[in-house]
Formats: C-alpha cells, structure tokens, sequence
C-alpha cells in the first residue's frame, strides 16, 4: 500500500521558541503516501511543535516544511486534506455529537444537503450513530474522542495528524480505539502522523517510527515496523520491536543525560 | 428459613428512596424555614422597637404603616412603579443590545480593541450621578434622560463581560478554526460568541439591577410630575413632604422589582445556557 509520493517533509528544521527553548533540531524526514508513521519520544521533545508545524499552526525557525509538496499554510487555507486531532477531544461543549462533526463541513463551505449525510457516516464508521444528539458532557472520553476523530474524517482528509490523542484514556478504551483507528486508516487509506510516548502502542500502529530525543529535539532513531496488520501484541517479534523502540528511546534520553 | 427476615431488593429500595425524601425535606425544610422565620423575626422587632420607644412614624414608620400607606396611596404607587420598570426594562435592553453589540465590534478588531479598551475602563469609574445633569441638559427632563442614564450604568459592565468572554477562547479550539480555515466572522459567530456567553450572562445579571438604580437616579433628578414620575420622583415628592411611610413603600416597591428582574434574567440565563455550559450546570448544583 505504501508508494514513494511524499506527503510530507521536513527539511533542516529547526524551531526556536521566542522563549529561547530549542524545541527542533536539524529534523529531516521524508514521509511518504499512506504510510502510519509515529513521533515516539519523552515530553517536551518537539513532538507536537513538528505536528503543528505540519498543520500550518507554526512557523520553521530554519529550514523547510512541505505538505504535498506546498507550504502546510497554503494547504490548509486551500483544502481539506489536512485533518487535527487533538488530545483532549476538543469538542465544542455547546453543539450537540452532530453539530461538532458538522462543524469542519460549515466551515468549509460544503454543500449544505450532503454535510448531514456526511457527517452521519463518519459517526456510523466509529459507532457512536446513536449518539448524535447527545452533548460532548453526556458522552465518556473514549466516546468524546471518537467524536473528534469523525470530525476530523468528515471533511476527508489525505493526512491526519493525531497529537496523543488517547493518552488521557484507559488501557481497555485505548485499545479499541487503536483497532478502529487501523480500520480506518486502512479502508480510508490516508497517511497518519501519530503522536505518542507510549512504546507499545507505537509498534501496535505504526508502519514506521520515528524516535525523537529532548533538548534539542531531534530524530534519532527511524524503525521500520515489518510486521502484518492486525497486529498480535503478544508475539515474538512484536516484544523484539518493543525493546528496539524502548532501547533507542532509552539511548536517546541518556544521551541527553550526558550532556 | 431465613429468607423470610431478609428484606426483599424492592423493600430495601424503597426503604432508601423514604430516607432521601426525608433528608430532602430536612434540606427544604431548613432552606425555607431559616430565612422566613429570620424575616418574620426582623418584622415584630421592627413592629414594636418603634411602639416602644415611641417613634414617630415619619422618622421609622412600622411594616403596618409602610402597608397602610401602600394601600392607601396605591393608585399613585401602582403608576409610579409601572413606570420605572418601564424605564428600567428599557434601559436594560438597550444596555445589552449596544453593550454586546459594540463588544463584539471592539474585538473583532485588535486594534480598535487596544486603542478603546483603555477608555471603556476610565467611563465605567465616573460617577453616572456625576454626569446624569448634563444629560438632562442635553436630553431634557423626563422618560428619555432617564432611559439613558439607566443605559449608560448597565453598559459598562456588559461590555467588560462580554470582552473578556470573548478573549477568553481556548486555544486548541482555536487553533481548530484555523485548520479548517474559518473566516474572522466565522470564528466570531460560531465559536467567541458561544465561548462568551456565560461571561455575557453575568454581566447581564449584574446590569439588570444596575438599570433599576439608573432609572430611579434619573428619577431624582430628571422626573416629572403629573403621573409620569416613577418611583424616583415618587421618593423625592415623599420626602419634601415627610411621607414617610410612602416612601418606604417606595422603595421596598424598588427592592421588590429589582429582585423579580434580577430572578427573570437569572432564568433566561440559565435557559440559554442550560444546554450545554458547564457552568450553568454546576450552578445547578
Ligand atoms: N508556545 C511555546 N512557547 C515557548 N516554548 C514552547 C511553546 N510550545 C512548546 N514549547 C517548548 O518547546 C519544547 C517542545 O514542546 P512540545 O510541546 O513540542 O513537546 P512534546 O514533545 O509535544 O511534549 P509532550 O509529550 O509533553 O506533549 C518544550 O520544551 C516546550 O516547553
Ligand atoms: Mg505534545
């Protein structure tokens, strides 16, 4: 499933905070169509600068962002393809399950009749169509993410960049979700760029991960995730794949010790 | 067979549901009871320290001197009051119309929101009795200076709700407006409003009052006689003439207006907001 077209690239990027904080480092990556790639790394490595610099929500320091080839700014004020997902739902608490997935299709100008329609079966794909009435207070959090991420299907993205969107849920809820996210990602074919510090569900999703290092932030290791979705967590060499991510993570956390 | 001395669930239920009811009607009880019981406390002190000490009722008058004068001069009350809640209502609704009106204008601007901000500070700390003669200088005496500078007291405190609700957007929503690339009058109306509406609602609750002490100091000083005074005038007329009594049945006439307006304004705030704002809902609480 995965073909050279680039989807996004980084280019010598660094970021500098007017604070001073060196968020991003001489980052360079290439992320290619339809792939599942994953930022693994401790907090306050840049992870979410480098997503939001994606999303046209910040600016490089140095060097170059591409989305398709374009500036992410022009990209979002130009299309759909871009989608956010945030790590609290980030659900507006005054428009009900439906209007939340509506929101992106008004903001975008969509054909008023289909947007329901749309909006409808992104709900049904993560199975929350009974709930299109409720308010997000009414819903728990696995749900209230699984509102966001149909808001972010709705306007059918090609990218779908995902900032630890289920740090805050429970092992059980996580999993599910992780399962729904594949099954999507699979039928929707889009590229996703997930957010994560949490190993295991790195090597669980991603066709690649990209482990990065604090202070400054920057890619140390890239890992190749071989293994066949859907993916079993109890094998051999899914545990090997756990250790080489935890042991490049662990590297690049002493080496910052060291310094 | 012990099954038989063991409570059935329903029985057990029941037995629960009873206690919370009682406990409810504790609660009720205590709720209700405290305040009324202080009231009616108050009301004998009030009835008889007078009669005791032998006040005369233009200097005190007792609660049944207070209702005598109501009654007896209710034609002249009823008028009077109908008038300031007129005035009030009035005044109240303008106040939140161009209040929220010029809030949202200011911040849909920054730099018509720095450059006036400042200002809308500075006006809201003068005295509005400071400023009420030059009104009734450019406005003439009677119903129009009164609306106005029951006006110009709710508005100040509706405009700083309302900009500070408006500014008080989160981030990450923000940021999602951005992503889908909505325009400043969509971010406006779909999500600084919304955010802003608890801010919006307090400040209505504090300028409906704030209207009522607007129009009746318009009153005092721009009333006019001849039936169309409100209570302002009304108290002002009582006091030359040591109508003691009907003055203070002039004001417990305010007290009582500004308490059912202050109730009114609550409701509609809560309706609006009951739908889905946290806060309307801990309020509940
Ligand atoms: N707006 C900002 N202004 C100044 N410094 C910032 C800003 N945003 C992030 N930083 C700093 O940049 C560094 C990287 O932050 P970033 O949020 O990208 O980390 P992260 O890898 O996403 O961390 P976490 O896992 O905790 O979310 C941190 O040291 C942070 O304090
Ligand atoms: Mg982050």
């Amino acid at each position: 499933m995965v073909n050279e077209k680039e989807v996004v690239l980084f280019q010598g990027v660094d970021k500098v905070y007017n604070t001073g904080t060196v968020a991003l480092s001489q980052l360079n990556l290439s992320i290619k169509e339809g792939e599942f790639i994953s930022f693994l790394g401790p907090s306050g490595c840049g992870k979410s600068t480098a997503l939001r610099m994606v999303a046209g929500l910040g600016e490089a320091t140095r060097g170059t962002v591409e989305v398709f080839g374009k500036n992410p700014k022009a990209v979002i004020e130009t299309s759909n393809d871009v989608a956010f997902v945030f790590q609290d739902a980030n659900l507006l608490p005054w428009r009900t399950v439906l209007d939340n997935v509506l929101l992106p299709l008004e903001l975008r100008g969509s054909d008023k009749k289909s947007r329901k329609e749309t909006a409808i079966s992104v709900l049904e794909k993560v199975g929350l169509k009974d709930h299109i009435k409720s308010y997000p207070r009414e819903l728990s959090g696995g749900m209230r993410m699984r509102v966001s991420i149909a808001r972010a299907l709705a306007a059918k993205p090609k990218l779908l960049l995902m900032d630890e969107p289920f740090a805050a849920l429970d092992e059980m809820t996580r999993q599910t979700l992780q399962m729904d996210l594949l099954n999507i990602w699979e039928r929707e074919k889009m590229t996703v760029l997930f957010v994560t510090h949490n190993v295991y569900e790195a090597v669980y999703l991603s066709s690649r991960i990209a482990v990065m290092s604090a202070r400054p932030g920057r890619l140390s290791n890239l890992i190749d995730v071989d293994l066949t979705y859907p993916r079993e967590r109890t094998t051999a060499k899914f545990t090997e794949y756990v250790d080489a991510a935890s042991q490049s993570l662990e590297h690049s956390m002493g080496r910052k010790e060291l310094v | 067979m012990t099954v038989k001395t063991v409570p059935t669930n329903a029985e057990l239920v029941n037995e629960s549901s009873k206690l919370k009811v009682m406990k409810g009607k504790q609660k009720f009880n205590l709720k209700y009871l405290g305040p009324i019981l202080a009231l009616v406390i108050f009301l004998s002190l009030w009835q008889f320290i007078p009669a005791l000490l032998d006040i005369k009722p233009f200097i005190l008058p007792k609660p049944t001197d207070v209702v005598a004068a109501a009654v007896k001069d209710w034609h002249l009350l009823w008028p009077a009051m109908q008038i300031t809640i007129f005035e009030s209502v009035i005044g109240f609704i303008l106040s939140a119309v161009v209040g929220i009106g010029i809030s949202v204008l200011l911040a849909s601007s920054r730099v018509l929101e720095i450059s006036l901000y400042p200002y809308a500070v500075i006006l809201q700390t003068i005295p509005i009795v400071a400023i009420a003669p030059i009104i009734v200088i450019w406005f003439g005496s009677g119903f129009n200076s009164i609306v106005i500078i029951s006006f110009l007291i709710g508005f100040f405190p509706i405009v700083s709700n309302t900009l500070m609700g408006l500014n008080s957007v989160d981030k990450n929503m923000g940021d999602l407006f951005k992503l889908y690339n909505a325009s400043k009058w969509q971010t406006m109306v779909k999500l600084r409003i919304p955010a802003a509406m608890p801010f919006i609602m307090s400040g209505l609750k504090v300028s409906c009052t704030l209207a009522i002490i607007g129009s009746i100091t318009g009153e005092y000083i721009a009333g006019i006689g001849g039936g169309k005074g409100g209570l302002g005038y009304a108290i002002t007329v009582a006091a030359v003439q040591l109508k003691t009594p009907y003055l203070f049945a002039c004001a417990i006439a305010g007290a009582l207006f500004g308490i059912v307006f202050y109730l009114i304004v609550s409701l509609v705030s809560r309706l609006v907001l009951k739908s889905w704002h946290e806060s309307a809902m801990e309020a509940e609480k």
